[in-house]
């Protein structure tokens, strides 16, 4: 009775890392429990359905959920938590989706209740066909990722075994010359593979591309593609025809300005959505090829539009990539039902002791704000109060010393309002990419920074995802979308690549004291520390003071 | 009511002196160690302490008293006393031996001496081996009447289903049943009631039977024992009848006699003879340590549960009903703050309450809160605790399980509240776990098997089925209570059954408190166990608490730490406090909040004033201030220019105009206010409603059940009697008979089916006159059809003063 971990009345796992069977009970709770806090001393893991359904669709039983528990908890486990892991657990796999040589796709259930209960569900009625046998209803096939979304919400989540088509095939290999995949980016491309479909939970610098790259490896069939926006698309391009066998021509970008349908497609969510007379008119998109697998880059954007489609494509592998299941719009269970469960998932700073992803130092400047501003902050209208003190004078005079501090070292200054980062690019002499910069500007400025032609770039949130900046070291956030803790999860995320020299990541935020801008700062930096990034903060005078 | 054997003591068909000849004598001859066994197992006796034996065993013999001990006996032992009822009396132990084993059961061969035993202990059954007795009250209970059927399912005698009937139809059946005449009617049945007792000439005659009377009879054989019959019969029904095998009971139902039904049975009196309780087998069996180390969690559990419920109400209690309980809606609002069930939430409520944790407070405006008890179990060590909450559910009478069903009455049974006490809940609890305690360490009983062994030991005479009920509570109570672990019993759960004290064999399972905390970055601490109590209330103020369990997390924010500065604590009590007790450095941020929170903590200050002098000239503000006569005025100087007063601004105006000055008084924005009076109104009232003249008009029920009552007197008071007896001359006086001519009268129109005129005395001496249809005649009381009320209703026959028949002209 000295085990690692301690059993919340919540359902919160309480790790102990230091304990000598920490590692072992990470290992023994990992695929059951969602670690949702990992800061310096303790971790806390949630047990959810959702988990707990992810451990079952990997194979896992409620009587192995139960033993670890009652293995490495320090304290007696209450018997009411057991008897419901036990309950939720199976839930799971009741009721199975599969194929039938007559009647096409149907539902079955190995516990007749249950069906007797979703079939009286309304919800349910206009989903289902004819009831083939007392434990049988035919599933019509349009509707195999309408009828898991609802069984879920219903709490009756299905196993999906209904399987995938091939695809048109087409050869797709990695080209590893002088570079391999990572042991982790392995286990995630099997983990996936042998799931089906799924969501592989990677930090960012952890190298998700090459994930994807593996999995289209192992599919060897025609690619859908579908990433946040242009940029990125580009990205993901450059880093296929560098790391496989694919060739420019094979790879096609459908995007606002090209519209190229090839074996590999690479689309942005932003002209999937694009909406004309009420119409979605590049949904076509989906059916123009016979895909063999679709790639959801930064799943915790996926928009809503794309979720519905995604229940139509439930015929074809689906691989999802991102840093965080967290949305902050809390639809996790839309990804689980459409998408696939959780198929792999390394925290953070365990790929950072790898050595993959490089260590970062975070702190928190707190600017004092004059008095003429403050006054002016407290008669600011409530909606206009954030970008107030977010874009105050006094935190560009603090920008600068901290760029000036850094002098030398790859910086980057990443804010949220235009004419802040405007002005921020004259006081700093620097570049200003923003959403107006044409790609072509922006590929050229990215260019610079890498080869360390200019040292100090000002980004918008342009730069909030899949831009591939190694080389950065500082960031500077000067305001941000309110409290997003994903978006602080990205920016970090910028500097996290490890450095040739080993040398050490800072992330700054300048945040203005007494504002709202710190609430928020709060909050984002919350999750920063739940990640396992402790920050430091200090006061602006101390560093205007060594300035 | 007396039994006549003992009082008479006649003496019985000699069969030696030795054997007893009444109950008295029975239990005279016990010896003491037997007398006290038997009043320790019927208490009810005891009450008052009878004077004499004979005393003793007349109480024994009353109604109420037999049915109490009847109720007390497990199934076998009931079935043997059932049997007894069935049997001749006296009885040969043989022939009960029959009765219950048909000659075949070893079982209940074997099981019989020790249900006997017990009856004999219980001073049901007295009597020799040859002549086993059943006390006449049980006989009473238990033997088959029209009204009553038997458990056993037989149905009367031969000699009792004949006892009306004509003569000449004895001498037709006994003919029809091929046995030679006799004009004796009762040498008729006797050889009737013979021939039916012969196994032999018995199959000899039902192998004539047409097969369809087989099957009539293979109806009735286990009872119940009466059938429909027309005025024409079928014929076999017909070939029945004729030969007594089926005997008439009423005009148009028939009834299989006991002889010819034992017959059929092979002997046996009950279909079922359940001799050997049910067995309550290991239904899954787990390692001790894990049933203990399960039942310490939910040990832990159920003290945290109970603290935070009842420090819940610590600041505002809910309100007591008026009937007293509580409301549903606080219920549901204890239910919601302790994340369970309103079930789950009443048993807690239940349990803090039987411990004395919380009760109402008594004031005028009544509310549940904590007691001082509380404050005194707070301070107990956690296995102590435990052991007081579990050393009083054990017996509590208060059933929560009932909470938010409906009393008889249709009013919903709330927690707290009244009507929860069942007093069979301690008895059934003890026993169910002890039912646990009987199987191996570490094992679990099935609920079921445990229900059925519960419902052997207690048959249920009753149609409630209460004792399953709370039986099943018992379970699940003991469950969450941590009494035990995966079903089956913890060793401290067995120590609280044996009377030991729990508490020393919990306390090792429990997690040892600590005095320390890890701080983490993220603004959280973390207590990786129970917290030492002066550490865990500070730090509750310093810091929210997060997530409970085992170990608490507590999470820092800017408001937790200013109500730790608002409660008096400094930033440096509280960065050394921090320092103290954590195992881990003080990380940056949590130190820079404090001093953040800190720094702006108390720039602002708040106070109370009623009104303010403001004067730009602040030399005469220090001249009132300098004043005496400024002293009951509360002046405080705020500001240069600014004097805050305690008194009210009129107060303050007068006070000032005493001292010479010439103040104004000022509106909320600055202006100079004018004084005039202001115009007096009462607040916001309705007109008066117009109150009419004399009581509201009835409606037609109201009428019409007064005009029934009026009637319904009126016939009582002036029915005019067929035999207008000396004693019941005067019309609105009592009619007055002997006991024997009111008994003789009320059977005649029992028979009849006429209504008679009666005198009856209440319990609280109240005499009335009632027009009454007797239906049954019984056990001294007569129920029957009352006019006067309306319904069908029961008189003790030693209350009804007299009676007397009416003129047929009046129903």
């Amino acid at each position: 009775m000295n085990g690692p971990l301690i059993v919340q009345s919540d359902k919160t796992l309480l790790l102990e890392v230091d304990h000598e069977l920490a590692g072992a009970a990470r290992r023994a709770i990992a695929p059951f429990a969602e670690l949702e806090r990992a800061p310096e001393h303790i971790h806390t893991y949630r047990i959810t359905p959702l988990g707990l359904w992810n451990a079952r669709a990997a194979g896992h039983d409620a009587e192995q959920v139960v033993d670890a528990l009652v293995e490495y908890s320090r304290y007696p486990v209450p018997h009411a938590l057991l008897v419901d892991v036990a309950e939720t657990m199976a839930r799971y796999g009741r009721l199975t989706l599969s194929k039938h040589p007559v009647h096409g796709l149907v539902l079955t259930s190995t516990d007749r209740p249950v069906l007797e209960e979703i079939l009286r569900s309304k919800k349910i009625t206009p989903l289902v066909g004819a009831r083939l046998d007392p434990d049988t209803v035919a599933v019509h096939p349009s509707e195999r990722g309408q009828i898991k979304q609802t069984l879920l919400k219903l709490g009756w989540p299905a196993e999906d075994l209904a399987g995938y088509v091939d695809g048109e095939a087409h050869a797709i290999d990695l080209a590893e010359d002088g570079w391999a995949l990572r042991p982790y980016q392995q286990q995630a491309v099997e983990g996936f593979w042998h799931g089906g479909s799924g969501v592989v939970v990677l930090p960012c610098g952890a190298g998700k591309t090459l994930v994807g790259a593996g999995a289209m490896a192992k599919a060897k069939a025609t690619t859908l593609i579908l990433v946040t926006n242009t940029v990125s698309a580009r990205q993901w391009k450059h880093e296929l025809v560098k790391r496989t066998s694919l060739t420019e021509e094979e790879i096609g970008e459908y995007s606002g300005t090209r519209k190229e349908i090839r074996p590999v497609t690479i689309a942005t969510y932003q002209v999937l959505t694009t909406k004309r007379k009420g119409v979605y008119p590049h949904l076509e998109l989906f059916d123009s090829r016979d895909w063999g697998l679709i790639v959801y880059d930064e799943v915790h954007l996926l928009p809503a539009p794309v979720f519905k489609f995604t229940a139509d494509l439930q015929a074809r592998r689906r691989l999802g990539l991102t840093a965080t299941l967290v949305r902050e719009d809390g639809r996790e269970s839309d990804v689980f039902s459409l998408i696939g469960p959780k198929r792999f998932d390394a925290p953070w700073k365990e790929i950072e002791a790898q050595g993959y992803i490089a260590p970062a130092d975070c702190v928190e400047v707190r600017v004092n704000l004059t008095e003429s501003e403050r006054l002016a902050y407290a008669t600011a209208e409530t909606e206009e109060k954030y970008r107030f003190c977010a874009t105050t004078a006094t935190k560009r005079k603090v920008t600068e010393a901290l760029v000036r501090k850094h002098k030398g070292e790859q910086t980057l200054v990443i804010g949220q309002y235009i004419d802040q980062l405007d002005e921020l690019g004259e006081h700093l002499d620097a570049p200003v990419i923003k959403g107006e910069t044409s790609n072509a500007q922006r590929e050229k400025l990215f260019g610079a920074f890498r080869e360390g032609e200019i040292s100090v770039l000002v980004v918008s949130k342009v730069a909030n995802f899949s831009i591939d900046l190694p080389e950065a070291t500082v960031a500077i956030q000067v305001s941000g979308t309110f409290g997003s803790r994903q978006e602080e999860a990205q920016r970090l995320g910028r500097v996290l690549r490890p450095k040739a020299d080993g040398h050490e990541a800072r992330f700054y935020s300048v945040v203005a004291r007494d504002t709202i801008d710190q609430d928020f700062a709060a909050h984002r930096q919350r999750f920063l520390a739940e990640q396992g990034y402790a920050y430091r903060i200090m006061d602006a005078d101390e560093l205007l003071a060594n300035d | 009511m007396p039994e006549p054997s003992t009082a008479a003591g006649a003496p019985e068909n000699g069969t030696g002196a030795t054997s007893p000849r009444s109950l008295a004598e029975a239990l005279r001859a016990r010896d003491d160690a037997a007398l006290s066994a038997l009043l320790h197992s019927r208490p009810d006796l005891l009450n008052p302490v009878p004077g004499d034996v004979t005393q003793l065993a007349t109480r024994a013999g009353t109604r109420a008293s037999v049915v109490r001990a009847l109720e007390r006996l497990d199934r076998f032992t009931l079935q043997t006393a059932e049997a007894l009822a069935v049997a001749p009396d006296p009885c040969p132990y043989p022939v009960l031996e029959g009765l219950l084993s048909g000659g075949e059961d070893e079982r209940a061969r074997a099981a019989l001496p020790r249900a006997l035993d017990t009856l004999r202990d219980q001073a049901l059954v007295w009597g020799d081996e040859d002549r086993l007795r059943l006390v006449r009250t049980a006989r009473e209970l238990l033997a088959p009447s029209p009204q009553r059927p038997s458990p056993t399912g037989l149905g009367p005698t031969v000699a009792e289903a004949t006892a009306g009937m004509s003569p000449t139809r004895v001498q037709e059946i006994v003919a029809a049943a091929g046995l030679p005449g006799t004009h004796d009617p009762v040498s008729a049945v006797t050889a009737l009631t013979a021939l039916f007792t012969d196994p032999e000439r018995m199959s000899a005659l039902l192998d004539e039977a047409p097969a369809e009377a087989h099957q009539v009879l293979g109806r009735l054989v286990w009872g119940p024992p009466y059938g429909e019959v027309t005025p024409n019969p079928a014929p076999p029904v017909r070939w029945l009848r004729d030969r007594g095998l089926l005997l008439p009971a009423t005009a148009r139902t028939v009834v299989l006699p006991r002889e010819v039904a034992l017959h059929l049975r092979g002997g046996l009196a009950h279909r079922d003879t359940s001799p050997v309780a049910p067995p309550v087998p290991a239904h899954r069996e787990h390692r001790p340590q894990l049933v203990d180390a399960n039942a310490a969690g939910q040990a832990l559990a159920a003290l945290a549960t109970v603290e935070e419920l009842v420090k819940s109400w610590e600041h505002t209690g809910p309100p007591v009903l008026r009937a007293g309980g509580l409301s549903v809606r606080d219920l549901k609002r204890a239910a919601a703050g302790l994340d369970t069930t309103e079930a789950s939430a009443a048993f807690w409520i239940e349990l803090a309450y039987a411990a004395g944790l919380l009760a109402s407070d008594g004031e005028a405006d009544e509310r549940y809160a904590p007691t001082p008890a509380f404050d005194d179990w707070r301070e107990l060590p956690p296995a102590e605790r435990w052991s007081v909450l579990a050393a009083a559910w054990l017996p509590a009478t208060r059933t929560a399980g009932l909470v938010g069903e409906q009393d008889a009455k249709g009013r919903t049974l709330s927690a707290l509240g009244p009507e929860l006490d069942r007093s069979a809940a301690p008895e059934v609890r003890r026993r169910v776990l002890e039912l646990l305690a009987d199987l191996p360490e570490g094992a679990s009983a099935d609920t079921e098997a445990v229900l059925a062994r519960l419902a052997w030991e207690r048959p249920v005479r009753t149609a409630s089925d209460l004792r399953a009920r709370l039986a099943g509570w018992a379970l699940t109570e003991a469950e969450v209570l941590g009494v035990t672990g995966r079903g089956a019993l913890s060793g401290p759960g067995r120590a609280l059954l044996e009377h030991r004290d729990p508490a020393p064999l919990l306390a090792p399972l429990l997690p040892e408190p600590v005095d320390h905390v890890l701080l983490q970055a993220d603004l959280t601490a973390v207590a990786p166990g129970p917290l030492r109590r002066p550490l865990g209330d500070t730090l509750a103020v310093l810091a929210d608490v997060e997530s409970k369990g085992g170990a608490t997390v507590y999470r820092f924010t800017p408001g937790s730490v200013r109500r730790a500065l608002d409660a008096g604590h400094a930033a440096a009590d509280l960065h050394a406090f921090l320092k103290e007790h954590s195992r881990t450095p003080v990380p940056q941020p949590l130190a820079y909040l404090i001093d953040d929170v800190a720094r702006r903590h108390g720039h602002l200050r708040v106070g109370a004033a009623s009104s303010y002098v403001r004067c730009d000239d602040d030399a005469m503000l220090g001249e009132i201030l300098a004043d005496k006569r400024s002293a009951g005025l509360g002046l405080r100087r705020l500001a240069p220019t600014v004097l805050a007063a305690r008194a009210e601004p009129t107060a303050l105006l007068e006070g000032l105009r005493a001292m010479g000055y010439a103040p104004a008084a000022e509106s909320g924005t600055g202006d100079v206010l004018v004084a005039r009076a202001d115009a007096h109104r009462t607040p916001a009232r309705s007109a008066p409603v117009p109150v009419p003249d004399g009581p509201p008009v009835p409606d037609a029920t109201l009428l019409g059940a007064a005009v029934r009552a009026i009637r319904a007197g009126d016939l009582a008071a002036t029915a005019v009697r067929k035999d207008p007896g000396p004693a019941a001359g005067v019309p609105g006086e009592l009619p007055r008979t002997s006991a024997a001519e009111t008994l003789a009268t009320v059977q005649a129109a029992a028979l009849t089916g006429s209504a008679v005129w009666i005198g009856y005395v209440n319990a609280d001496g109240a005499a009335s006159q009632r027009v009454i249809a007797p239906v049954r005649v019984e056990g001294g009381f007569v129920t029957g059809y009352d006019h006067t009320a309306d319904e069908v209703r029961t008189y003790a026959l030693h209350r009804v003063t007299g009676v007397a028949e009416l003129a047929d002209d009046h129903l």
